[in-house]
C-alpha cells in the first residue's frame, strides 16, 4: 500500500493542507509578534471569510473575484472592530496577557453564535474557482487544490515584501520590536496594531475562502484550523514568520502521512500529538530563539 | 517653547509627579536634576507624551496635554529614550529611516545624509545590525534616529547611562554642538556637575516635586543641590 | 470563635452562603430547582479547581475540561464494567485525572510562556476528546455512554437507607452540597497554608519566588495535580449524577468556555468567586430560558464584558458582598 507513488501523492496533499495551516499560522504569529496577543478568535475570521464570500457570491450575485474582495474587506473591518472594542482597551490594563486570551475566546464564541443566527447551521459550499484536473509530477490533482497552493505562495511572498520593503511594513516591524520607541519615532502604534490585526484576519479569511469549495461552510468550521494553527506556531516558534510557513507545510505533510498510516478520524490527534512531542523535545519550536517570560 | 503647568503623573494608584510647573525657553539647554526616584525620567516622558498627565503641557503656546507621543513628533519634539531602545533586529540605517517616519520619502533620504554629517561616527555604522553595536555606538544611532524627525526640541532621557567614559565624551560633544546650533534641548543625568556645566538652565526635583528651577549657574552656586542630594532638605508638603 | 479553624473565620460571608445553600432542600422539594442548583454546585467545584490553577497559582491553563472528562469517564466505565460502587470509582477517576495532569504538565512547567501553556493544555484536552470519541468500542463515542449507575445507597443513622437515584433529588442535592463544602473547605485551608502562600507568591512574581529558593517546578506540579484531582473527582460526581456522558458534554471546549465565564464573572483568584459565578450564571440562564440555543452566546458576551469592565468579578464588588476576603493584589 505504501508505494512511492502513494507516498508522493500524500505529500502533495499534505502540502495543500499545509498551505492553509501556513496562512492561518502566519496571521496568528503576526498578531503575536506585533502585540503579544494570542488571538483565540482567529479561526472565526477563517469562518467569516467563507460566509462573507458565500453571501457576496450568492445573495449579492457578484462575480467570484469581486465577491472574494468584498469578503476580505468585510473581514478586515470586522477584525479592526474586534481589536478596537476588546484587544486595544485591554492592552491598556493590567494583566492583559491573560485578559486578551479570555476576551478573544469570548469573541470567538460570540462570532460563532452570530454566524449561526445569520446563516443557520445548514452546511453550505462555494463553487470551484477553477474546474479541471492538473497533472503535477505524475499525480492527478483538481485544479482548485493547485490554485490553493499557488495562492498561498503568492500571498506569503507579498506579505514578506510588504514587511521588508515598505514604509508600512517597517512600521509594523518597529512596533513589534519596541512599541514605545516606535511611538517616539512618530509611528501611531495603536493604528499599526489595528491594521496588523486586520491584515492577519484577512489571511485567515483568505484561507477560509479558498477552502470553501472543498469543505463545508458552517459556523464551527473555524475551530479545527485554529487548533492546527496553534500547533504550527508552537512547532515553528511563536512570532516567527518563516517558522509559521515552514511549520505549516511540515504539519500538513506529517498529518497526511499519519492519516495514510492510521485513518482519517485520527487526523486531528496526529497534529496535536506532534504538538505535545515538540513541547517535550524543543519547546522554543524549530525556529524560535528563546521562550519569552510570561 | 515648552511649558509644564501643574503637571501630575500617576502610575496606577501611585503619584510620581506632583504639580510640576516649569518653562524651557527656545534655544536653551535645560537639565533635569534630582536623586534616584525624583521623577526625572517621568518629567521627560510627560513632555514627550508617553505617560498620561493631569495638568497642562504647552508647546509653542499650544496645549498638547492630550496629544499622543506620535503626534508630538510631528510638531517637532523628539524623545531619545533611556537605554537607547533601538530596533535591535534592524540595521542602523533602518533605525534612522524609521526615525524619519513622518517625513516624505525624498526628504527622508535627504535628512539621512544631513544627520550622518551632524553626528560623527554614524556613517560607518549604517550597514550594521543595531543589536550588534556597542552601547556607545547605539547611543549615537539613538541620537541620530531622534534627529531624523527634524526636531526643534530634543528630549534626552539619561543619555549617558551605561556608557564608557570615551563614549560619554563623544555623546556630550554632540549634545553641546546641537545646543550651539540653536536646538532646544532637555536632558537628565545623574552627574550634577556635568549636567550644570552642559546646560543653561536647571530644574531640580525631589520626591516628584519641583524644588528649584533657574539658570544653571545660580542653581549650582547655591547649596540647594547639596541639600537635596545629601538628604538634609525636606520638601514642602513632606514628600516621601 | 477561636474554636473555629482559620479558614472558616477568614471568609464568614462565603460560609454563611454555603450554609444557606445547604438549607434549600428544607424549603423546597421541587425536583427542577434542586436539579438546577445541583448542577450549579458541580460547575462551582469544577470552576474552583480551575481557579486554583489560574487564579491562585497563575497557571493559565485552558484544558481542565480534560481532567473533568477523564474523571467522569474513568469512574463511569469502571463502575459499569468493574461492577464497583461509584463511591469507590470516583476516586479512580480523580487519581487518573491527577496522574494524567501531572504527566502532561511536566514539560510545560519549565516554560514560563503563557501562550504555550494555553495552547498545549487546550490541545491536550482536544486529544483526550478525540480519543474518547474515536474509541467507540469502549466509550460508544458520540452516541454517548448511557446506563451509568448512580451513587449506591448509603445507610445513614437516623434516616435509614438513603438512595441517590434520579428520583432522589433532595438526597443527591445534599451529597453534592457536601462535596462543594468539602472542596471549598479544602481550598480555603490550602490557600492559607504555607504551601498556598508560596503558590500565590509564585503567581505574583516567579523571579522573586525563585530568588528566595522556592522550587517553582515542584509547587506548580503540586498545584496542577491537586487541581486536576479535584476536577476529576467532580467530573466523576457529574457522571453519576447525570448518568449519561458524551465526549462533547464532558470534554468539549464549550465546557471550558462555561467554566471560564463562571470563574471570571464570580471573581478569579477568590474562594467565593466560582460559587457566586456559577449560581448567578446557571440560575439566570435558567430564569431567562436560555438553557437551549444561546447559552454559549451569553457566556461569550459575559467573558468579554467582565474582562473589559469588571476584571475583578462579582466577588469583589464590595457593595454586594462586603469586604473582599482576599488581598486586592490577587486580581490576576
Amino acid at each position: 500500500m505504501m508505494t512511492p507513488m502513494f507516498l508522493w501523492e500524500q505529500v502533495l496533499n499534505g502540502l495543500i493542507a499545509g498551505s492553509m495551516y501556513a496562512l492561518m499560522a502566519t496571521g496568528l504569529s503576526l498578531i503575536w509578534g506585533t502585540m503579544r496577543v494570542l488571538n483565540f478568535a482567529h479561526g472565526e475570521f477563517f469562518m467569516l471569510g467563507a460566509f462573507f464570500a458565500l453571501t457576496a457570491f450568492e445573495l449579492l450575485e457578484l462575480p467570484l473575484a469581486p465577491a472574494i474582495a468584498v469578503a476580505l474587506l468585510g473581514v478586515f473591518l470586522a477584525a479592526v472592530l474586534v481589536h478596537r472594542v476588546t484587544v486595544a482597551p485591554l492592552m491598556r490594563q493590567r494583566g492583559w496577557d491573560f485578559s486578551t486570551i479570555a476576551a478573544t475566546l469570548g469573541v470567538s464564541i460570540v462570532l460563532q453564535d452570530i454566524a449561526l443566527m445569520t446563516w443557520g447551521e445548514r452546511f453550505q459550499s462555494l463553487p470551484y474557482f477553477v474546474e479541471g484536473i492538473v497533472h503535477v509530477a505524475g499525480v492527478r490533482l483538481p485544479a482548485q487544490r493547485v490554485l490553493i497552493l499557488l495562492a498561498v505562495i503568492i500571498v506569503v511572498a507579498g506579505l514578506v515584501t510588504l514587511l521588508r520593503f515598505t514604509r508600512f511594513g517597517m512600521a509594523i516591524r518597529a512596533v513589534a520590536s519596541d512599541p514605545e520607541a516606535a511611538s517616539a519615532c512618530g509611528i501611531n502604534t495603536p493604528a499599526i496594531h489595528a491594521a496588523t490585526f486586520g491584515i492577519a484576519a484577512m489571511l485567515a479569511a483568505l484561507a477560509g475562502i479558498i477552502l470553501a469549495p472543498i469543505i463545508a461552510i458552517n459556523p464551527w468550521m473555524g475551530v479545527p484550523p485554529i487548533l492546527k494553527a496553534f500547533v504550527v506556531v508552537v512547532l515553528g516558534g511563536l512570532g516567527s514568520l518563516p517558522g509559521a510557513v515552514i511549520g505549516g507545510y511540515l504539519l500538513g505533510i506529517i498529518e497526511a502521512l499519519g492519516v495514510a498510516a492510521f485513518s482519517s478520524e485520527w487526523r486531528e490527534a496526529v497534529a496535536l500529538t506532534v504538538l505535545i512531542i515538540v513541547i517535550w523535545l524543543r519547546p522554543q519550536g524549530l525556529f524560535g530563539q528563546r521562550i519569552r517570560e510570561a | 517653547m515648552l511649558r509644564l503647568e501643574n503637571v501630575s503623573v500617576f502610575y496606577g494608584a501611585f503619584q510620581v509627579l506632583w504639580d510640576v510647573s516649569l518653562d524651557v525657553p527656545e534655544g536653551t539647554t535645560a537639565c533635569v536634576l534630582g536623586p534616584n526616584g525624583a521623577g526625572k525620567s517621568t518629567v521627560l516622558k510627560a513632555m514627550a507624551g508617553l505617560v498620561p498627565v493631569r495638568g497642562r503641557v504647552l508647546y509653542r503656546g499650544q496645549d498638547i496635554s492630550r496629544l499622543p507621543a506620535a503626534r508630538r513628533v510631528g510638531l517637532g519634539m523628539s524623545l531619545i529614550l533611556e537605554r537607547r531602545r533601538l530596533f535591535t533586529g534592524m540595521t542602523a540605517r533602518e533605525n534612522l529611516l524609521l526615525g524619519g517616519y513622518l517625513l516624505p520619502r525624498v526628504r527622508r533620504d535627504e535628512r539621512l545624509r544631513e544627520v550622518v554629517s551632524l553626528v560623527p561616527g554614524v556613517d560607518a555604522l549604517l550597514g550594521k545590525r543595531a543589536g550588534d553595536l556597542s552601547g556607545g555606538q547605539q547611543q549615537l544611532i539613538a541620537i541620530a534616529r531622534g534627529l531624523m524627525a527634524e526636531p526643534s526640541l530634543l528630549l534626552l532621557d539619561e543619555p549617558f547611562l551605561g556608557l564608557s567614559p570615551k563614549a560619554v565624551n563623544e555623546v556630550e560633544a554632540i549634545i553641546m554642538s546641537l545646543g550651539r546650533a540653536g536646538m532646544t534641548i532637555v536632558f537628565n543625568e545623574q552627574n550634577v556637575r556635568k549636567s550644570l556645566a552642559m546646560s543653561d538652565r536647571a530644574v531640580l526635583l525631589e520626591g516628584g516635586r519641583l524644588i528649584a528651577a533657574g539658570p544653571s549657574a545660580e542653581i549650582g552656586a547655591g547649596d540647594i543641590v547639596q541639600r537635596v542630594y545629601f538628604g538634609t532638605h525636606v520638601a514642602q508638603g513632606g514628600a516621601a | 470563635m477561636r474554636l473555629l479553624p482559620a479558614w472558616l473565620r477568614a471568609s464568614p460571608r462565603l460560609w454563611s452562603g454555603v450554609a444557606l445553600l445547604g438549607l434549600v432542600p428544607l424549603i423546597t422539594r421541587d425536583a427542577y430547582v434542586l436539579q438546577v442548583l445541583s448542577l450549579a454546585m458541580i460547575w462551582a467545584i469544577f470552576a474552583s479547581s480551575w481557579n486554583l490553577a489560574v487564579g491562585y497559582a497563575g497557571l493559565k491553563t485552558f484544558g481542565h475540561q480534560a481532567f473533568f472528562g477523564i474523571g467522569a469517564y474513568v469512574s463511569a466505565l469502571s463502575a459499569m464494567h468493574g461492577g464497583l460502587s461509584p463511591w469507590v470509582t470516583m476516586w479512580f477517576g480523580a487519581v487518573a485525572a491527577a496522574v494524567v495532569g501531572a504527566l502532561v504538565c511536566l514539560p510545560l512547567l519549565r516554560i514560563r510562556s503563557l501562550p504555550h501553556l494555553a495552547i498545549v493544555t487546550l490541545a491536550f484536552a482536544e486529544i483526550v476528546r478525540i480519543l474518547c470519541s474515536n474509541l467507540v468500542d469502549l466509550t460508544r463515542g458520540e452516541l454517548g455512554l448511557a446506563g451509568i449507575p448512580p451513587f449506591t445507597p448509603l445507610s445513614v443513622p437516623g434516616l435509614g437507607l438513603v438512595s441517590f437515584g434520579p428520583a432522589d433529588r433532595a438526597s443527591t442535592f445534599v451529597l453534592i452540597w457536601s462535596c462543594l463544602a468539602a472542596s471549598l473547605a479544602f481550598l480555603g485551608w490550602l490557600v492559607r497554608s504555607r504551601t498556598g502562600l508560596i503558590i500565590q507568591a509564585i503567581r505574583d512574581s516567579q523571579v522573586a519566588a525563585e530568588s528566595l529558593g522556592v522550587s517553582l517546578t515542584r509547587y506548580k506540579l503540586f498545584t496542577l495535580t491537586i487541581s486536576a484531582f479535584l476536577a476529576g473527582a467532580v467530573g466523576a460526581v457529574y457522571a453519576h449524577f447525570v448518568l449519561v456522558l458524551t465526549p462533547t458534554s464532558a470534554l468539549g471546549i464549550a465546557l471550558m468556555v462555561q467554566m471560564t465565564a463562571i470563574t471570571l464573572v464570580g471573581g478569579i483568584g477568590t474562594l467565593q468567586g466560582p460559587l457566586i459565578g456559577s449560581l448567578v450564571l446557571t440560575v439566570s440562564a435558567e430564569g431567562l430560558r436560555m438553557a437551549g440555543d444561546h447559552r454559549m452566546l451569553a457566556f461569550g458576551v459575559l467573558i468579554v464584558l467582565v474582562v473589559l469592565f469588571a476584571p475583578r468579578g462579582l466577588a469583589r464588588l464590595d457593595l454586594l458582598f462586603g469586604r473582599p476576603s482576599q488581598a486586592a493584589g490577587a486580581a490576576r
